[in-house]
């Protein structure tokens, strides 16, 4: 045990990767603690745990779409059909809720509506404050998936989007879902917004309110041609989780997504933690230390060195 | 005189008293009988049937999840078997009974048709109702099974056979009761029920299965179940806002012209909710008062009546309790002269400005509910949920700031102990725990002895009629008499409608806690962030089937306005879920909310489940209706601080919970 009671690094790691998931809880704990202090635990841990029999890295796999559109009971299905094909498969979930920007709290509910066996040892579920971040996708989520795609086969992020939120959690993920529902007009409202862009594929949920989901999935594809031309052909599964119908497309789907993609991407988040630590300055600052970020990554130790450094320069 | 009560002929009468019920039932289908049957000799006059958990949710005994609720604020049914055993000795077609049912309202009328089948007695003789509300479930009490349109077809159905073949068989009963226990204020609760009652009979009307005449007797079925407070003077009115706006719907908007089938029918049991546990001999009063609310004026009387018991905010009665509040009733129909009078409110000039402006806003909420797409819809959008929350809240402020008197609890609060709580049983009930052991005898015996070819047919026949849209009522009543469980009923259903998650109904509102306390909390969270690298996670859950979800909501909704990270897990969870949850979340302390008396029980497997789960060190928090005897137990299980309706301050609980997460002794 460490001086706050809480057990050392390598302890949890060691549980964490036994599949102890009080262990995981912990560990995830440790990484979305944003105090300076907190970098050079990451990356001790970072360290412990790819120095360790190599699990692979894990896909993250983004679902996102307006408030409503049945994204929590999706990802739960989704989560249990991907380990039910597969037992090679291990699926975490991060369900990001909004926080009080008045008061910094936060109600998380997700859990009400994704139910897992609670005894199934293949999955794992974790809710998050977004905090008062813009975009949906908490910093802490990044942090959160760092340790979950070394545990874990598959790690689905679920944000509330309407707007910005896809944005950054396109940046998170290896793939991004946008959910929309029969009758929600969400689409027309992101074509607005620049969003259709962004997702690599679209979902509509809620296919047993037929016929007004297939009207919702002719207008999509419709307007998805308008949208990007000559973006190639994104697909649009359609699926009830009341029926299980096109659940197990979308499953798979997911599961055969890209993996491994996470760190490549860790340039980003550490432009972003500067600038929300440092500012505009503290980019300018970074600019003339290395000619690319990733070369500064790569000089200091990856992210969590780079910040401890940066801190220090 | 023209003060004196006349009938046709001009001679001088006396009203008949209303119904005298008293909500009962627990244990096992034996112990409740013999109960029944010593209050129907004390002079009780009805039955109402109270049936626990897992009867009402649909499942049988012997689930896991269905276990520790076995007999605990009901009786359990789970087959033809166990009713044969509640009603012996009692005979169905004299009898008027009352069952407190809603989720499986329908299969409960199909074993109580069952019953008279072979017991020889025509249905059309059967007099009683079914609360058959399923509305208010989803607002407030919990006992849902099937989403929204489902269980609305399985009310719908229910007036469809009953209007001819059982007619004087009240189908649904309309409950603002739980809306008020819930918060509303009585224009929410008088146009919330109405509103309810136009979505049942626009429902049937849509349906087309029924002629129009039939629906006029539908409308004349559908029957009231209502709360009164202790205001009674405003509650009084209220009762006759609500018979004033019944009228105006049956026949504006059904076309009713028959006078008899436009009554407003209904039948009470006056606030808990209200109820304290401090200084509990004075609810006796407060029972006393709120009956004169609802019997007082002859044109808004009930048509019957079952009370609560002085001690209820400690624990569910025992049978002593309940004979003193029956005597209540006794005391005020024949003893006084109450029933001797015409109304007596007529052509009170504040009477009736104070029922119209009850009736007024009632009705332009029932217009703003109907303009917003219905009931249907005012609960998918969580606004009559929403509503409730907010009055809720703001009582619980008017409460705590003193501007709501509550004599014992902010008001003269030092008082003698009462002798009350001085016997050896402290003045609270004891469930039996052999309750479960009949159950499950009883569940097996029957298993043992039915034709399972006969069972395997019922339930074809059944879910056939759940798919195709034709009624359920016949198929269900075949399935009782086959022997199949309570259990097994609704799981056919569930397997074709699937089971409703409902919306929490807590985002977006925002309390009135103490600001300045809160403030101070807030700083005190973000002392623990910084210390910590995170807010205290906070994971609030309902352990078991009680679905009556308030206190956790207004406790989750309280701590985010803190500062508190809560994640909130929803009702019906095994204690192995909330402790799953805890151990995944990482959490810093638990808030359990139990309300179904087998609190001692749940926190016992919640214990145990934390520990299995690797989270024995994660702090434990037990709310509910706790009795002071069970407090002790709880401790020696490992909580660290028990909340009783006595903390209603909530910025003391708040504070309360961050002292066990920081550590501090509580």
């Amino acid at each position: 045990m460490s001086q706050d009671g809480e057990p050392a690094i390598a302890t949890l790691i060691d549980a964490a990767r036994s599949g102890d998931k009080r262990a995981i809880a912990r560990l995830i704990t440790r990484f979305e603690d944003d105090r300076p202090e907190a970098a050079a635990v990451r990356r001790d841990a970072l360290a412990r745990l790819d120095a360790a029999a190599a699990l692979g890295i894990g896909r993250v796999v983004g679902i996102t779409g307006a408030p409503g559109v049945g994204k929590s009971t999706l990802v739960g299905a989704v989560a249990n059909r991907i380990i039910a094909a597969d037992p090679a498969q291990r699926v975490a979930v991060v369900a990001v809720d909004p926080s009080s920007p008045l008061t910094g709290g936060a109600l998380l509910g997700d859990r009400t509506r994704v139910r897992f066996p609670h005894d199934e040892p293949r999955l794992y579920f974790r809710s998050q404050a977004s905090a008062a971040e813009l975009g949906g996708v908490a910093r802490a989520t990044h942090q959160a998936c760092r340790v979950l795609v070394r545990l874990f086969t598959t790690v689905i992020v679920e944000t509330v989007g309407v707007g910005q939120g896809e944005v950054e959690v396109v940046r998170l993920a290896d793939r991004t879902f946008l959910v929309l529902q029969p009758h929600g007009g969400d689409h027309v409202q992101f074509m607005k917004a620049g969003i259709m862009e962004v997702p690599d594929a679209f979902v509509v949920s809620k296919g047993d309110l037929d016929p007004a989901a297939s009207a919702t999935y002719h207008t999509l594809s419709a307007s998805l041609r308008l949208a990007a031309p000559g973006a190639g052909d994104r697909p649009i599964f359609r699926t009830s989780a009341l029926t299980g119908a096109g659940i197990d497309e979308l499953a798979a789907a997911v599961a055969a997504a890209p993996a491994g993609g996470l760190d490549r991407r860790a340039p980003y988040f550490f432009e972003r933690w500067v600038a929300t630590e440092h500012g505009r300055a503290g980019l300018r600052r970074l600019a003339t230390l290395a000619p690319t970020t990733a070369t500064y990554l790569a000089t200091h130790g990856g992210l969590d060195g780079a910040q401890q450094a940066f801190a220090a320069s | 005189m023209s003060h004196l009560l006349n009938d046709a002929k001009g001679n001088v009468v006396r009203d008949a008293p209303w119904i005298f019920r008293t909500y009962a039932g627990h244990s096992s289908p034996r112990a409740s009988n013999a109960l029944y049957r010593a209050n129907l000799e004390r002079g009780q006059t009805g039955l109402s049937i109270a049936f626990d958990l897992p009867t009402q949710c649909g499942y049988s005994s012997d689930a896991p999840i269905a276990l520790p609720e076995v007999g605990k604020v009901g009786v359990p049914i789970n087959s033809l078997d166990d009713l044969h055993v509640l009603f012996e000795g009692i005979p169905l077609e004299r009898m008027n009974t009352s069952m407190t049912i809603n989720g499986t309202a329908m299969w409960l009328l199909a074993l109580y048709v069952a019953l008279a089948r072979e017991r020889g007695v025509p249905e059309a003789q059967l007099r009683g109702t079914t609360q058959n509300d399923i509305v208010k479930e989803y607002l407030a009490r919990g006992t849902y099974i099937f989403p929204p349109e489902h269980s609305l077809r399985l009310v719908a159905e229910t007036y469809e056979y009953c209007v001819d073949r059982i007619p004087e068989w009240n189908p649904s009963n309309v409950c603002s009761y739980h809306l008020q226990e819930a918060g509303a204020q009585p224009v929410q609760e008088v146009a919330f029920a109405l509103a309810n009652a136009i979505g049942i009979l626009d429902l049937i009307q849509q349906r087309g299965r029924i002629d129009q005449a039939a629906v006029a007797r539908c409308v004349g079925r559908l029957s009231f179940f209502v709360n009164a407070g202790i205001r009674f003077v405003e509650e009084m009115c209220k009762m006759r806002a609500f018979a004033e706006l019944w009228d105006e719907i049956t026949r504006e908007r059904y076309a009713v012209t028959d006078p008899k089938l436009r009554l407003f029918r209904y039948g009470v049991q006056v606030n808990s909710l209200g109820l304290t546990e401090a200084q509990p001999e004075n609810n006796a009063w407060r029972i006393l008062l709120e009956t004169l609310g609802v019997t007082l004026s002859r044109k808004a009387r009930c048509r019957a009546l079952q009370l609560p018991t002085w001690n209820e905010a400690m624990s569910l009665p025992r049978p002593w309790d309940q004979q003193w509040s029956l005597r209540l009733q006794q005391i005020l129909a024949f003893e006084t002269d109450l029933l001797d009078y015409p109304d007596l409110f007529e052509g009170s000039p504040v009477v009736a400005s104070k029922t119209a402006e009850i009736a007024d806003g009632a009705r332009a909420e029932v217009a703003r509910i109907l303009a917003m797409g219905g009931v249907r819809a005012a609960i998918d959008s969580g606004y009559m949920k929403g509503a409730l929350v907010k009055s809720m809240a703001e009582r619980m402020t008017r409460i705590g700031s003193g501007a709501q008197v509550v004599v014992g609890v902010n008001k003269w609060t030092d008082a003698l102990p009462s002798p009350l709580v001085g016997g050896d049983d402290g003045g609270v009930f004891k469930a039996d725990d052999s309750a479960v052991a009949d159950a499950l005898r009883g569940l097996e015996e029957t298993r043992h002895r039915r034709d399972p070819d006969r069972v395997r047919n019922a339930l074809a026949a059944l879910t056939a009629a759940a798919r195709s849209g034709d009624g359920m009522m016949e198929p269900s009543i075949e399935c009782a008499l086959a022997r199949v469980t309570t259990g097994e009923w609704a799981d056919t259903l569930r397997s074709v409608f699937g089971e409703y998650r409902a919306q929490t109904g807590v985002a977006g509102q925002r309390l009135e806690l103490d600001e300045t306390r809160a403030a101070r909390l807030r700083v005190r969270i973000e002392a623990f962030a910084a210390a910590r690298g995170h807010r205290p996670r906070l994971v609030v859950g309902k352990p078991g089937l009680d679905g009556h979800s308030n206190g956790a909501e207004v406790i989750a909704v309280a701590a985010r306005h803190a500062g508190f990270d809560v994640v909130y897990s929803g009702i019906r969870l095994t204690p192995e879920e909330i402790a799953h949850s805890a151990v995944e979340e990482d959490a810093d302390l638990i808030g359990a909310s139990i309300l179904s008396g087998s609190h001692v029980e749940l926190t016992r497997q919640l214990v145990k489940a934390l520990a299995a789960a690797g989270g024995a060190d994660i702090p434990l928090v037990v709310g509910g209706i706790i009795p002071k005897g069970d407090i002790a137990a709880l401790e020696a299980l490992g909580v660290r601080k028990v909340f009783t309706p006595s903390d209603y301050e909530l910025g003391e609980v708040m504070e309360r919970m961050m002292d066990v997460i920081e550590g501090r002794p509580g």
